[in-house]
């Protein structure tokens, strides 16, 4: 089957650049691995301090409605596992559609922080503890730690708190190869005061209210509390490490210690504390796999949370056709996604000569709005990585070879 | 010292094993990859792909490349070979 484009993942980046191409009378199909469409708008649930709530349940429905409307064409379920030139996409049910444009709006995976005993039964994500909680409705364990402090893992403790697990603290990651600032308390405060408008949840609006006083950022590393700070019948402890997950068969302990400033664990002072569940927040990093796999360069960004496929200002990558939006371009919310996603719908439409090529610098203007607005911030230094980014593409394109080749 | 622990699953490379390569003088993922297999398993690295690249960047004290040699095949997720041929036609 032909179509003019062709959109890989139907999270907030893809539906709208499905329903923005299809607008303008482009034939699109949009394929999703997933049961139903929506991506991780589906567990977002947070009040924003000017929009309100934000229904990301809702706003996928909406969405979905509107794409049935655009009359696009939806594979949902299907996995796509390869994409050949130029270009030839195949289905896990063995289906190939074809089409000179590609989206690959694919997301983002979860990033892990290694601990001794991470691959215990019982040990996870904190995205597949929150799947587990929202989403199947089984508890991940009845006593469980979260490791890692971010918007996610705070979420998550919350959700698990309200379906009736026990959860006996949040920790610091171990300050290894893996966990760089994260295992760090000052800078893990002075992150936390950067999110203090924001309240998705009441364990970030309690941190960040608690870090966003300059006194604090400076002080606060160095006195707060050992035994942590318990908000809602769960303690908090950014002066406290896991070091290790224990157990025979599955997770049974964890052993704690106290941290300096700097991260580094006091290992005389070290408690057993009895859980059956961990879940461990790295953070995320873009999946780009299809993309790679396609021939796309990629470039490293550590501010947008990895490697990502190096693209131009309209979101082509190096192979002509192949377009990405989304958190595969680095991490950031669904509304800066949707806007990347209206971007690269438009740009394919102007393409095929549905309008002109104007309105694409409006939608680039949305793009840089959204990423403005944004109240939560997954990365740190987002627009200094958006600039690197930017800054590849220019090298890439002036010299017009390629400037990554395979080393 | 601390506990050593497991990077790739798939194929079971322990972290130890990776800082060992690179003390023999291997410099990039994709050298460490060949040596020990971490990352060569079936779901291509999902998970260790990241630490194999921070693992070589820490050790090795320089940036991530931008281009890591830890390449990406078809197909990117495991498929049978019934859908492969696309006869799907009464099979569950």
């Amino acid at each position: 089957m032909k179509y003019d484009l062709i959109v890989i993942g139907a999270g907030p980046a893809g539906m709208s650049a499905a329903i923005k191409a299809a607008s303008y009378g482009a034939k699109v199909a949009v394929i999703d691995e997933n049961p139903s469409a929506g991506g991780k708008l589906l567990g977002q649930l947070h009040k924003e301090p000017k929009s309100g709530w934000w229904h990301g349940r809702k706003i996928a429905r909406e969405m979905e409605t509107n794409l049935r409307q655009t009359g696009v064409t939806c594979f949902q379920g299907k996995e796509v596992w390869g994409i050949y030139p130029r270009w030839k996409v195949i289905m896990n049910n063995g289906e190939e559609l074809q089409s000179e444009n590609v989206l690959i709006a694919s997301g983002a995976t979860e990033k892990a922080i290694p601990v001794p005993g991470w691959t215990l039964p019982g040990a996870m994500a904190v995205g597949a503890a929150q799947t587990l909680t929202n989403y199947h409705r089984v508890k991940p364990g009845n006593k469980v730690a979260v490791i890692g402090v971010d918007p996610l893992s705070l979420s998550v403790a919350h959700q698990l708190k309200i379906a009736g697990v026990h959860v006996v603290g949040i920790f610091l990651p171990p300050n290894n190869e893996f966990s760089k600032d994260r295992s760090t308390p000052s800078q893990m405060i002075s992150y936390l005061s950067s999110m203090a408008h924001a309240a998705p949840n009441i364990f970030l609006k309690f941190a960040g209210n608690m870090a966003k006083y300059p006194f604090v950022q400076q002080v606060g590393a160095k006195f707060y509390p050992r035994f942590g700070i318990i908000i809602w019948g769960t303690p908090f402890y950014l002066r406290k490490t896991v070091l290790e997950i224990g157990g025979a068969e599955q997770v049974e302990h964890i052993k704690v210690a106290p941290v300096s400033q700097e991260g580094i664990p006091n290992e005389d002072r070290v408690k057993t504390v009895d859980v059956d569940c961990v879940c461990i927040s790295g953070g995320l990093y873009p999946l780009m796999e299809l993309a790679g796999a396609a021939g796309c360069e990629s470039v490293y960004i550590e501010e947008l949370g990895g490697h990502i496929p190096l693209h131009s200002p309209e979101m082509e990558t190096t192979q002509p056709g192949i377009f990405v939006a989304g958190n595969i371009t680095g991490i950031e919310s669904a509304k800066v996604a949707m806007e990347q996603g209206n971007l690269a719908g438009t740009v394919v439409a102007a393409k095929l000569g549905l309008f002109s090529y104007k309105l694409i610098e409006e939608a680039q203007k949305n793009v840089k709005e959204a990423r403005e607005n944004a109240v939560i911030t997954f990365q740190q230094n987002i627009a200094k990585g958006r600039e690197k980014s930017q800054q590849s593409w220019k090298e890439y394109d002036s010299k017009g070879v390629k400037l990554y080749a395979d080393s | 010292m601390s506990k050593d622990i497991l990077i790739c699953r798939c194929e079971e490379v322990m972290l130890s094993e990776l800082k060992a390569g690179i003390n023999e003088g291997l410099t990039t993922a994709k050298a460490l990859k060949l040596k020990t297999r971490a990352g060569m398993g079936i779901c291509q690295g999902k998970t260790c792909r990241p630490l194999i690249e921070q693992i070589v960047a820490h050790y090795t004290d320089k940036e991530i490349p931008d281009g890591s040699g830890l390449t990406f095949t078809y197909p990117v997720r495991p498929i049978s070979l019934i859908e492969l041929a696309g006869e799907r036609k009464g099979v569950e």
